[in-house]
């Protein structure tokens, strides 16, 4: 098994009657909200979590790209990974990932890193996601152009890592006459590249026959299970045998001394990321053509109707949230371990408006006490 | 005053990578309706009423309602080149041509493209113009349980839903959505280099404008009407966005006087 110390920086600032007010702490929320005291704090604080995490012994750290949003402070997340490269010394250093369906510009991607592989002495993983809904809204990108040009991109991205000579590349979204990016990436061919998948069947066989890293998103067990077991046939039927490592598992996940202590101390921040921070509505996260007809009727018919109606007790019955001592986390995760039959576990500890303090002994918690066994 | 009791028939069109659906009914001169975000897929009321005096034909634009997506029709540019394919496949000369909010944008470029293709134009609250202090309500953006108060004046006379939505009608309503995104969303439900070709147009020109529209102001309507010669600009008073839904008989009267009078002028010439 291993374990990546994920973070979403969330602005942990917003008011207790949030929901009340606002639809969504995501496109509308005006920054006038936005405090930049808090703001310097909260990014120092939020890479001293992720360089612990590193000396903990994590295999992995973890940083994303949000857009217009106070659920994470990551516009760019390849300056938070540049910033952690010459700080940290084993984890590998993971971008999940770049959303390459708004960029404009996909070689600054590869440039990018390229740059953070060298930094980082070989440890980077890139991640590729399409952004989510509102930042077709944010970027002012046409949602049903988005797999089009995620496509196009990686397709772009990765030719540009593995070609030795200046190349043209035409493709119906991007035109570039020169690609010839310098540096190139120190890992041969490319780093190792990881992509979310919500469930999507085409995303689910795009990702297996490239033979790269199936990460989940926040859902229900039972719909994590499915796409797994989708990935795994999808492997198959390419005539791949999975690697349980190249299935990613991702949780915010709590752990205290006690089990009665975790829920105490996990449910105000689960309820801050589940009911504040994921707040929004069908029109910003579905924006027209940004799904399929397949996967819009595997929606609708899974039964799902969002977190926002959700309680700490309903998310934890679901496995949407991990929360307990060390001896009930470790059940709790071999049992998911063995029904999901994933090899890789992507970790929010950092949830929502958690205290640093906490956050750090959860960690410390989870490193000393849980990793082991379940290595 | 015509009935409503006309009714439409659809048929499918083969054309270019895919099937077009186009209702069609009444007898008389030809008119070419192009609906707008909604309306794909039904013969409502207004059609009806029009085709007491015409012959009203209502295609689907690709990717609406029962039509195919085409790949070839990304954008206004190729539905203009679509509508003139289709126009030739039928017959249709010089029909009068008249568009809904998106399909009247729609028809003002097939206007400008074609002037002598084009009959009539009756423009219905038209986007097209890109007039950025005077914003089209971003109709993607609005929650759907709020869609009934943007397009109608008075919601109450939406014609209520059967029951609740079934996923079948949440998708069929997502790929209109999705088709609309496709030739709307960038730039926003406007073409900035129309403005400067509306002299194009040849024929005589109606725009109606809905003096409730939430979605689209009323300087939208104005400018069309200044910068297309002769134009003329009517408002209907008490009336939403989705006009001809919500006030068939004043909005077919409307348009059935201006085709009236522009039938007759061409008779006397």
């Amino acid at each position: 098994m291993k374990f990546t110390y994920f973070h979403l920086m969330p602005y942990a600032g917003l008011p207790d009657d949030f929901e009340k007010r606002f639809s969504s702490p995501s496109l509308t929320y005006p920054n006038g909200y936005f405090d930049p005291e808090l703001g310097v704090e909260l990014y120092h604080r939020y890479l001293d979590e992720l360089e612990l995490a590193d000396e903990l012994g994590f295999d992995g750290i973890a940083v994303n790209e949000h857009h217009q949003s106070a659920y994470g402070l990551m516009p760019s997340p390849n300056l938070m990974a540049a910033a952690l490269a010459r700080r940290t010394s084993n984890a590998r250093l993971m971008v999940l990932g770049n959303a390459i369906g708004i960029r404009g510009n996909p070689l600054r991607v590869a440039e990018e890193i390229a740059m953070l592989d060298h930094l980082s002495r070989g440890r980077v993983v890139s991640g590729f996601v399409r952004g989510i809904g509102w930042e077709y809204f944010a970027h002012s990108v046409n949602p049903t152009r988005s797999r089009a040009r995620f496509e196009e991109a990686h397709d772009l991205i990765i030719k540009a890592w593995t070609t030795r000579e200046p190349f043209q590349w035409v493709s119906p979204n991007y035109e570039f006459r020169y690609v010839n990016v310098w540096p190139r990436p120190l890992q041969q061919p490319h780093p190792p590249i990881y992509i979310p998948g919500a469930g999507s069947t085409e995303t689910m066989r795009w990702v297996a026959q490239h033979q790269y890293s199936y990460m989940s998103v926040y859902a229900p067990s039972s719909l994590t299970k499915r796409w797994f077991d989708g990935y795994r046939s999808a492997s198959e039927e390419a005539g791949i045998d999975p690697d349980p490592e190249k299935i990613v598992f991702s949780v915010p996940l709590y752990v205290a001394e006690t089990d009665e202590l975790a829920h105490a101390q996990a449910r105000g921040p689960v309820e801050w990321l589940f009911h504040k921070g994921l707040k929004q509505g069908f029109e910003i996260i579905f924006p027209p053509g940004y799904m399929t007809p397949g996967s819009m009727r595997g929606m609708l018919s899974s039964g799902f109707a969002g977190f926002e109606n959700m309680s700490y007790e309903d998310l934890l019955r679901e496995h949407i949230v991990i929360a307990g001592s060390p001896d009930t986390v470790g059940e709790t995760l071999e049992q998911l371990r063995d029904t999901l039959g994933f090899g890789s576990m992507n970790v929010l500890m950092c949830i929502g408006d958690m205290p640093h303090e906490r956050v750090v002994s959860s960690m410390e918690l989870f490193a000393g006490k849980v990793m082991p066994a379940l290595r | 005053m015509p009935d409503a009791t006309t009714q439409g028939t659809a048929e499918r069109l083969a054309l270019g990578g895919g099937e077009i659906s186009i209702r069609s009914g009444g007898d008389g001169p030809p008119l070419l309706f192009l609906h707008g975000g909604g309306g794909a897929g039904q013969w409502q009321p207004a059609h009806a009423l029009l085709a007491a005096s015409h012959r009203v034909i209502a295609p689907d634009h690709p990717g609406f309602g029962e039509s195919d997506e085409l790949p070839e029709v990304e954008g206004v540019d190729d539905l203009v080149y679509h509508y003139l394919d289709v126009m030739d496949r039928l017959g249709l000369e010089r029909p009068a041509i008249v568009g809904h909010s998106f399909g009247g944008w729609v028809a003002a470029e097939i206007a400008v493209h074609s002037p002598e293709r084009v009959g009539a134009l009756v423009l219905l609250s038209p986007v097209g113009l890109r007039l950025p202090e005077h914003p089209i309500t971003d109709v993607f953006f609005v929650p759907p349980p709020e869609i009934p108060a943007m397009i109608f004046h008075d919601p109450s006379k939406l014609p209520a839903p059967d029951g609740p939505p079934d996923a079948d009608m949440l998708l069929a309503i997502y790929r209109d959505s999705t088709a609309l995104a496709r030739y709307t969303w960038s730039p926003f439900m406007a073409n900035p280099k129309l403005e400067r070709r509306l002299h194009r147009i040849a024929s005589p020109t109606l725009v109606v404008w809905a003096e409730g529209d939430r979605v689209v102001p009323r300087e939208h309507a104005e400018r069309y009407a200044e910068l297309i010669a002769g134009a003329r600009l009517q408002t209907i008073p008490e009336c939403g966005h989705a006009l001809q839904l919500e006030r068939p008989e004043e909005v077919v009267a409307v348009i059935g006087d201006f085709l009236a009078e522009v039938e007759a002028e061409a008779v006397a010439r």
